[in-house]
């Protein structure tokens, strides 16, 4: 018996219709492998002209027992991993970004990289929804898997993060030094205020403190007395 | 979008059949109403707010990708 799934997905265009296809696949069989799916183009769609004769691309999307078998073979990959990469996957497409979600582990933690398209969506003004998507992650992660820790990470952005709050301790600690009085930054989360604090911590002439509650909680650089 | 909140809050709390999302339309936005059992309202909420404080970030952000304005309230 080979039972095949089938789904039909609409879009603006067929790129976007064969996209929303294999979400709902996906959905279906996580970790599934988009060669094992056939797409069948049942119509371009119309762009139309500012929105007359509009109409959407439309595909529909097949896998076979097969491939849907591969799919489960795909999650032998550790479990405290799958629900990472699962969660992570389930919450973008949820918030219609389109990226694709890669694993790693990396320093005893687990590393969740999204690539494609409206990342900027994705981490949000001061990196406030990406943290998000990475606080709930982490909360549901630790419900089932208590102690394992999880980053979720686009296209390099907690390097470029990193790098610029390096820069801004290193500016905030010649300030302090300057001016001989305390410097307060912006309010930040506690991995955050954590890579200024080690910035810091080897420069002579100033140390730092963390005051404020959270959320609102910020680093304070000021000369070393 | 409400079909993510719903997602999410079962997977954070001890009764996840309990889990009901009301979607309340006006005329600017639209209002998330998460239902949940009166024991696991702490668990949506979190420690000094910020599981609710996330999801709050998720919502908006989902909602601005369709250029709604999306509010998460959370019942009690």
């Amino acid at each position: 018996m080979n039972e095949e799934l089938r789904v039909e997905s609409t879009g603006e265009t067929v790129g976007e219709a064969k996209w929303a296809a294999m979400r709902k696949l996906e959905r279906v069989c996580p970790g599934l492998d988009k060669a094992a799916v056939r797409f069948q183009v049942v119509s371009e769609g119309e762009r139309g002209l500012l929105g007359v004769g509009y109409t959407p691309a439309r595909v529909v999307a097949t896998v076979d027992e097969e491939g849907r078998a591969e799919s489960t073979a795909r999650s032998d990959e550790p479990v405290d991993i799958a629900l990472v990469r699962g969660l992570v996957t389930r919450i973008t497409a949820g918030m219609g970004i389109q990226c694709s979600v890669d694993m790693a582990e990396q320093e005893g933690g687990i590393v969740a990289t999204c690539s494609g398209r409206d990342l900027g969506l994705l981490i949000g003004r001061h990196g406030q929804t990406i943290d998000a998507v990475q606080y709930l992650t982490n909360a549901i992660l630790a419900r089932s898997i208590p102690g394992r820790y999880a980053v979720v990470d686009a296209a390099g952005y907690r390097a470029r993060r990193e790098a610029s709050l390096s820069a801004l301790a290193r500016r905030a600690a010649d300030d302090a030094v300057q001016r001989g009085g305390r410097v307060e930054l912006e309010p930040m989360t506690a991995v955050e205020r954590k890579i200024v604090h080690l910035q810091l911590k080897d420069v002579d002439g100033v140390e730092t403190t963390s005051e404020g509650t959270e959320p609102n909680r910020f680093v304070v650089v000021l000369p070393s007395s | 979008m409400a079909e993510l909140l719903a997602y999410l809050a079962r997977q954070l709390v001890d009764e996840p059949d309990a889990v009901r999302v009301e979607e309340v339309e006006s005329e600017h936005l639209v209002v998330l109403r998460l239902h949940v059992a009166k024991d696991d309202v702490g668990k949506v909420i979190g420690r000094q707010g910020r599981i609710a404080r996330a999801l709050r970030a998720i919502v908006r952000a989902g909602g601005a990708r369709d250029g709604r304005r999306l509010v998460l309230e959370i019942a009690d």
